[in-house]
């Protein structure tokens, strides 16, 4: 049984349509990406289905519980983490956290958590005096303190610096292999790529592919890019190569776009004509491409 | 049970980490008390006194007449201006939000600000007679119960309309220019600081159906050895029933 159900899921806001006719489910235990530019509709797509917004269309299904009739007992079970909140200026990490753990009929152990989110030596802050990072990393983890089965990450690691975002992840990880279904809003490719099970790309409301990461790529069918350099004059012949697509060439540095396996053929081919290139090497397309393709723009960064 | 009292005890922090609110809250009706004790003095003269057919201390010194006075205005101030301030900041910074997807019910924060208020203007009640006291000669809450009372229902009436002006006010600075507009307002006609006697008839009819009028009363008598104003009380029960049950519906509903 799915753990998210949605069908047909769409929000207005006056005129304008956030989310628009969008279908998807997420199963047991899985890391359920939803990918998209800006004002995409995703924020509010994740805060419909944990009946933070009430949706004005269409069917939602979280946990077997409807989130617009019993968000309450829907709330218990599930951990969130927004993309905008704050808490009390005052507040103190260490106190923010025993205050959320309070109104949790699962409450984890405090102190570990704190050591898990590498908040131990802030546990005295006043949450107004977090950096940025700390603050995401305290929203992540008060996200956990009601050891929920299902948590919502709105923009994950924002904030969060190149060693902490791997640390994020591998504690993500960690947490879903603890069982924990985890929906994950992200702005950022490799985010999708190294850490989602499928992806959902939505774009102006719309929920324009669903796959696995791999999957994504695959089905768009994108070009590899070979690139080496040589001196040889006359590469005309590696043209004709039923694989390759395209070759540009600025002076010594060969660029080759091809479908499927493209560079074996393209090493054959050069290795038979005596050509034996030292930085003969491939640009895989990834997720990002994907990306550009489906949506047809770049994201934020 | 243990949100509620988790709550209540953050709320406690935050008020005691916040030096502004209590600043004002607690000093600004103690000064006013020493200014307007120091002005009218406290002399049993001026206890019958009478302006338009009506006395114009009640029956005591005009000392005797702030020092109880004084105290419900803690209560004003507390559900007038603090109570809106802190929940519209709460709303506009996303802490509500972040509140309701935690399982926090918006009903523990009330009851935590509730408490709050109380545990307030209580504390600050107990400052007012012991200054007063001292500094004036004035009489002690001669039924401190009473009192007590009263200041709860003060405390829950004005809860509720700061409740309601939380809901109906979306920013805090909004929160804030409004409040004091209100505070102010009622203050100058609630016989907090003229007595009502020397008001124009109309003035002095309009301050008296207001809630402060009636925790005024709701007071003093009590503190002056009246006896309790079960009218007045009634009152202020009333404020709260009428602008609490749709502040907690709108509260409910965001
Ligand atoms: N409360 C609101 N009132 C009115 N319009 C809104 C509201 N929330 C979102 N919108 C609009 O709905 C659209 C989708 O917003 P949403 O926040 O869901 O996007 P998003 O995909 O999360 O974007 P981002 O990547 O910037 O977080 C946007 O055009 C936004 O302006
Ligand atoms: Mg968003």
């Amino acid at each position: 049984m799915s753990v998210i159900t949605v069908d047909h899921l769409r929000k207005t806001y006056r005129r304008l349509v956030a989310v628009d006719d969008v279908s998807f489910d997420v199963e047991p235990g899985e890391i359920f990406g939803i990918l998209g530019p800006n004002g995409a509709g995703k924020t509010t797509t994740v805060e419909c289905v944990q009946g933070l917004r009430r949706p004005d269309g269409g069917t939602i299904r979280v946990l077997g519980l409807d989130p617009t009739t019993q968000a309450a007992q829907l709330r218990q079970r599930i951990g969130s983490q927004l993309q905008d909140s704050a808490l009390p200026g005052r507040l103190r990490v260490a106190e923010a956290v025993e205050l959320f753990a309070a109104f949790a009929r699962r409450p984890v152990d405090r102190d570990e958590l704190l050591a898990r989110w590498h908040l131990e030596e802030q546990r005295s802050k006043a949450f107004d005096s977090l950096s940025g990072g700390q603050r995401q990393r305290l929203f992540i983890a008060l996200a956990f303190v009601n050891s929920p089965e299902l948590v919502f990450l709105d923009e994950l690691t924002q904030g969060l610096d190149p060693q902490a975002r791997r640390e994020t992840w591998d504690l993500i990880r960690e947490i879903r292999h603890g069982g924990t279904t985890v929906v994950l809003v992200t702005h950022f490719m490799d985010e999708a790529e190294h850490l989602c099970d499928r992806v959902a790309v939505v774009d102006g409301g719309r929920l324009v592919a669903l796959d696995s990461p791999q999957g994504l790529i695959d089905g768009l069918e994108l070009p590899s890019v070979v690139r080496f350099s040589t001196a040889e004059p006359d590469l005309a012949w590696l043209e004709k190569l039923e694989e390759v697509e395209s070759m540009t060439r600025r002076r010594d540095a060969v660029e080759i776009r091809g479908a499927g396996p493209v560079l074996a053929l393209v090493a054959s081919e050069l290795v038979a004509h005596g050509i034996v290139p030292r930085d003969l090497r491939v640009d895989r397309p990834t997720v990002e491409d994907a990306f550009l393709a489906l949506t047809g723009r770049a994201i934020r960064r | 049970m243990s949100g509620y009292l988790a709550m209540t005890r953050t709320e406690f922090r935050l008020f005691r980490r916040e030096p502004f609110s209590v600043v004002f809250v607690l000093a600004f009706p103690l000064m006013m008390m020493m200014l307007l004790a120091a002005v009218f003095g406290n002399n049993q003269a001026d206890a019958h006194k009478i302006q338009n057919g009506l006395l114009v201390w009640r029956g005591v010194t005009p000392a005797d007449y702030y020092a109880a006075a004084s105290a419900a205005v803690i209560v004003a101030a507390i559900g007038l201006m603090t109570l809106p301030i802190t929940l519209a900041g709460y709303r506009e910074r996303g802490i509500l939000r972040r509140f309701k997807a935690s399982s926090v019910p918006p009903r523990a924060l009330i009851a935590g600000q509730l408490t709050l208020a109380l545990a307030t203007s209580l504390a600050g009640t107990l400052v007012m007679a012991v200054v007063a006291r001292l500094a004036y000669h004035t009489t002690l809450p001669k039924d401190a119960l009473g009192v007590a009372v009263a200041l709860l229902v003060g405390a829950v009436a004005f809860g509720a309309i700061g409740l309601l002006l939380a809901t109906v006010i979306r920013t805090s600075r909004s929160a804030q220019g409004i409040g004091l507009l209100l505070f102010f307002s009622l203050w100058l006609v609630s016989g907090t600081a003229p007595p009502r006697a020397v008001l124009p008839t109309g003035l002095r009819d309009v301050g008296g159906a207001l809630p402060l009028a009636h925790l005024v009363t709701a007071v003093q008598n009590p503190w002056l050895g009246f006896g309790w104003s079960g009218a007045d009380l009634a009152a202020l029960a009333a404020y709260a029933v009428v602008a609490g049950v749709p502040a907690l519906w709108l509260f409910h509903g965001e």
